[in-house]
């Protein structure tokens, strides 16, 4: 009998702790969110030229991406077939590639507004949505994918109007490698000019 | 669950083919009717496989991936894209025709016009859309879209000035989109097969059998007057839809040519996301709301 209560009460707060563990992981990954947009939006609509805002985005994006993990989802099945130095290049190539989509048009976004909502606890990260506004646009629904798997909570993927930005990315690598005979080096490589080109 | 999912499960979750949800969810890769079963149903298999001869005749089927690579295969099936060289033609011709056409008009129209009478245009497009998503909204049986869709229409054609300004947006009422390709969706439709039409563009044969729907059956603009005035204004809703659509895409299809090493294959991905949430909101009724700032 008193077993069966010290289970039950075992059990009880161990789903409590759960349940707290989750709403305080919530509670973080909307910190980070909210402190990263005001920060995003004060860069972009602040004063500077446009290289010392790119600079300051790279910063921001180095701190709250968790880049390795996202780089490792987009190369998806390709993962194991690649060589470690194939590996290395890729990661470090896929940071270059990133950094340079998000701040290159970083100019573009004068005048951009992001309000975000509540937090939402899922399975192994949280979901934080925001609305982000441009001038002469439509509002944009964009959530952010927080996730602490690799220690510290970070950005692991950005979901704007239903669309993962890593899924994306994974569906655009793999048709790349599968139509070039599965080849990770063809992937470096177009990665490399993509690095490359100007602006 | 795979069995290679040890080495990668701090990071993926889930094996590399499926497609995750909205809600972080697995999506099964089909719905439960496939389309083979519908399209018997509808008695338009002799079609489809007349469809499918020219589309091999044209260009070729993807071959499927040996079975000894399971990876591969998964991905085969999810992409289910088999007629992929021919909607790969098909996308060539449609970017070359936008390359001349439709985008330059698009960066014209936005240049020349000013951004209140681009957003007065769309939005009377908009209204005289709510009809076709009316009927949609209660064909899919979502009684809280049906109100929303139902308020928008009086409260825009009347305060709105015919649809010009969009009063019900400013009052919390927000637009969804409801076609009859995702009412099928709800029915139980599943996507099918990848498409990449010529104007369309990528769809599949549900939802490319749901514009046909929308545009000459659910339309009612399409019932009422005859004449060459009614034509000409037909034809030019027709015209300055496809360049206020392209218009709100301008900037986001530039970045994905410039941005991705596989155009095609990122716009199809996309497209069936974007699909994917549109019917998933469909199925729940969900009326979007304007993100309230967390207290």
């Amino acid at each position: 009998m008193l077993n069966r209560r010290l289970l039950l009460l075992a059990s009880v707060s161990a789903l409590l702790t759960a349940g707290s563990a989750r709403a305080d992981a919530a509670d973080t990954a909307q910190a980070l969110v909210e402190k990263l947009s005001r920060e995003l939006v004060g860069v972009v609509n602040g004063p500077g030229s446009a290289t010392d805002k790119q600079a300051a985005l790279e910063k921001l994006i180095d701190r709250d991406v968790d880049i390795p993990t996202v780089a490792r989802f987009c190369l998806g099945r390709f993962w194991r077939t690649a060589t470690p130095d194939q590996l290395k290049a890729y990661g470090d190539l896929f940071r270059a590639v990133l950094v340079k989509n998000i701040t290159s048009k970083v100019g573009e976004y004068q005048g951009v507004t992001m309000t975000v909502g509540k937090a939402q606890a899922r399975e192994e990260d949280v979901l934080v949505g925001s609305v982000v506004t441009r001038p002469n646009n439509a509002p944009n629904r964009v959530d952010w994918v927080v996730s602490a798997a690799s220690g510290a909570p970070r950005i692991i993927d950005v979901v704007a109007e239903g669309t993962s930005l890593r899924l994306t990315q994974r569906s655009d690598y793999s048709a790349f490698l599968v139509r070039n005979s599965n080849d990770v080096q063809a992937l470096i490589d177009a990665m490399r000019r993509q690095a490359s080109q100007p602006g | 669950m795979h069995a290679d999912m040890t080495d990668s499960s701090n990071l993926t979750r889930f094996p590399d083919h499926a497609i995750e949800q909205y809600d972080g969810t697995l999506m099964p890769v089909r719905g439960s009717i496939t389309w083979s079963r519908v399209s018997m149903r509808l008695s338009v298999r002799p079609l489809v496989a007349a469809f499918t001869t020219f589309c091999l005749a044209l260009a070729g089927c993807t071959m499927p991936p040996p079975v000894n690579d399971p990876d591969a295969v998964a991905e085969y099936n999810e992409t289910n894209d088999p007629l992929e060289p021919t909607n790969r033609v098909f996308y060539a011709v449609n970017d070359a025709l936008d390359t001349v056409i439709l985008r330059p008009i698009a960066l014209g129209y936005r240049a020349v016009l000013p951004s209140p009478v681009r957003t007065g245009v769309h939005n009377v497009l908009n209204n005289l859309g709510t009809p076709v998503t009316l009927a949609n909204d209660l064909m899919q049986g979502n009684t809280r879209r049906a109100g929303d869709t139902m308020s928008r229409f009086l409260l825009n054609t009347t305060l709105g000035v015919g649809g010009l300004i969009d009063v019900a947006t400013e009052r919390g009422i927000l637009d969804h989109p409801a076609d009859f390709g995702m009412t099928l969706a709800v029915w139980g439709v599943g996507d099918g097969v990848f498409l990449f039409l010529p104007v369309l563009g990528p769809t599949g044969p549900r939802d490319a059998a749901g514009f046909s729907v929308d545009s000459f059956v659910l339309d009612p603009w399409g019932w009422v007057g005859k004449g060459n005035t009614v034509r000409n204004l037909r034809i030019a809703r027709t015209g300055l839809s496809a360049v206020d659509a392209r218009v709100a895409v301008l900037d986001d299809f530039d970045k994905v040519k410039a941005q991705a090493l596989d155009p095609y294959a990122t716009i199809r991905s996309l497209y069936r996301q974007y699909r994917t949430k549109q019917i998933d909101d469909a199925r729940g009724d969900v009326t979007p709301q304007a993100v309230k700032k967390s207290p």
